[in-house]
């Protein structure tokens, strides 16, 4: 098991049914996961793959075929359809609460927001002229309704609030007490690899509730660490998380692929599972602006989702794809994203796209049978 | 369901609730400051965030009813859950209290202020499990859940 969601102060508390309600999809999801999920190879092994065979003469080649032929399967279906299900209970459980307190939570970012002293560090600053980009608005990321970037009433916070109690739902705990497990997982990563790197300015890029930069701030603690995001909900949120953690980080509303920096000014760029929430031509503008953004010698970090080895596993992971909105997953699947650093204008020899396996539970593998990440690693 | 709750000093000759009329304003005296509007003064509505994401839907199974059926049984799983869970914390602080029996619960009658209130968690709760259905209402009229059968109608018609 792992340890409990720490609460802090911005977390919205749970009501008796609300919080059995959270407890059901976590259950439910868990289930999903390591009694269910397993399940599509088994039935691909046993039926689906030699069904394909006896037709073809041949196993089938890519994720495409895999789909074609997973998606006429009874089994497959009824799995995908409780996974979807899932994942729009688990936004709905953790939305009940956060609509019945959302004037405290409002009130309550803004208290911490003015907050003076010693915690008092970091700042917020939003720009009401940044435009949303299409890969936001098109469709719900994720499936959460009105995505990152929607705001319900004024100086909303609720974007926030519940994506950072669904994280915790999502990753049936993986994400850690304090949903900092990818902060840490890279970070963890930097040091071992650069252990003499002390960055004096470090960016974080896509940084949501700001859960994977805070790690980075404590960890430097005379570094100066920045954090963006286009979803203004988002920036309140984590401004007034940092500050209830008493951490400073400087969070601003910008678009990754075209900041207000200066040229040079980062020692190190890093986003964590974001690129793939973007586009194509977005994606090449965000590597460009990182090469950019970093002084001569400067280390640029992206930590990426697996997308499966073989055209089964990569049909599985791309199941977020279809049924989560995460429409330019896909692409990503296909993607040499080390190629693309070097169209960015990063040195051949400077760039690494890495496998980097970690341990979770079964509850938290979502499917694959060993879990792994990926960065992509580069120096300017 | 969130409600905000009246406010506490109503002054209707101060202000009615809306936007005063171009007559209503010449008729009412000028008084030496302009009064602001004041937030507190009418009930706002509560701040209703979205329950359904915008995106493509998939189809799962040949027939999209049983695609629906599918949501609304995982739902009413959950509640079962939820209820369970309530009544087991029930239960044992009851138990723990020595406060009443099993067949102090057999016995019960409501009053008709509980019977009430009951009547509300249900409405809620059939607007929970339903879901599927509203939402695909939503998608049709652009327009938030209907409350009565006379808005539905009128959402469709318009």
């Amino acid at each position: 098991m792992s340890a409990p969601f720490e609460e802090h102060e911005l977390l919205p508390r749970p009501l008796h049914d609300e919080r059995a309600r959270q407890q059901f999809v976590g259950a439910f999801r868990g289930h999903l996961a390591s009694r269910l999920m397993p399940g599509n190879y088994a039935v691909y092994r046993a039926r689906v793959e030699p069904g394909f065979e006896r037709e073809h003469g041949r196993k089938p080649a890519d994720r495409h075929e895999v789909r074609a032929a997973m998606q006429r399967e009874p089994s497959y279906q009824f799995w995908s359809a409780m996974q979807r299900r899932s994942q729009e209970l688990m936004w709905e459980s953790v939305i009940d609460p956060t609509e019945r307190l959302l004037p405290e939570l409002v009130a309550r970012a803004k208290r911490l927001a003015r907050r003076a002293g010693r915690t008092a560090r970091g700042s917020l600053a939003l720009d009401p002229g940044c435009v949303v980009p299409r890969y936001h608005t098109a469709a719900d990321i994720h499936l959460q309704p009105g995505g990152y970037h929607t705001e319900f009433t004024d100086d909303d916070v609720a974007a926030g609030a519940v994506y950072d109690r669904a994280l915790n739902i999502y990753s049936a705990g993986g994400t850690g007490p304090r949903n900092e497990v990818l902060g840490e997982l890279l970070l963890n990563y930097c040091r071992e690899r650069y252990p003499e790197l002390q960055p004096a300015r470090l960016l974080d890029m896509g940084c949501a509730i700001g859960n994977s930069t805070l790690p980075w701030a404590r960890a430097y603690p005379d570094c100066e660490v920045h954090a963006i995001d286009v979803a203004a909900p988002q920036l309140r949120y984590a401004h007034a998380r940092a500050r209830a953690l008493g951490v400073g980080v400087h969070f601003s509303q910008q678009n990754a692929e075209r900041t207000s920096f200066p040229d040079g000014h980062f020692d190190v760029v890093v986003s964590h599972i974001m690129l793939h929430e973007t586009s194509r031509s977005a994606l090449a503008n965000i590597l460009r602006e990182c090469l950019r953004l970093l002084r001569p010698g400067g280390l640029m970090l992206h930590l990426e989702i697996p997308r499966g080895r073989t055209p089964l596993e990569k049909f599985l992971y791309n199941w977020e794809t279809w049924n989560n909105n995460e429409t330019f997953a896909g692409y990503m699947t296909d993607a040499d994203l080390a190629a693309l650093a070097q169209d960015a204008g990063f040195a051949p020899d400077r760039v690494e796209f890495v496998d980097h396996v970690v341990r979770r539970s079964r509850e938290q593998r979502l499917y694959s049978e060993e879990p792994y990440w990926k960065i992509l690693v580069a120096r300017r | 369901m969130a409600r905000r709750a009246p406010p506490k000093k109503s002054s209707p000759a101060k202000r009615a609730p809306g936007k005063p009329g171009k007559a209503a304003k010449s008729a009412a005296p000028r008084s030496a400051r302009p009064a602001k509007p004041r937030l507190a003064a009418a009930p706002t509505a509560p701040v209703r965030i979205a329950r359904v994401s915008k995106g493509k839907k998939p189809q799962y199974f040949s027939d999209p009813a049983i695609d629906k059926l599918l949501w609304i049984s995982l739902t009413l799983m959950e509640e079962l859950s939820v209820t369970r869970d309530r009544l087991d914390t029930v239960e044992r602080l009851l138990d723990s209290r020595r406060v009443l029996r099993t067949s102090d619960i057999e016995g019960y009658t409501p009053t008709e202020a509980a019977a009430r209130e009951r009547s509300d968690r249900r409405t809620a709760y059939v607007d929970r499990v339903l879901r599927a259905a509203q939402a695909e209402l939503e998608e049709i009229t652009g327009r938030d859940m209907p409350a009565s059968e006379a808005d539905v109608i009128a959402a469709v018609e318009a």
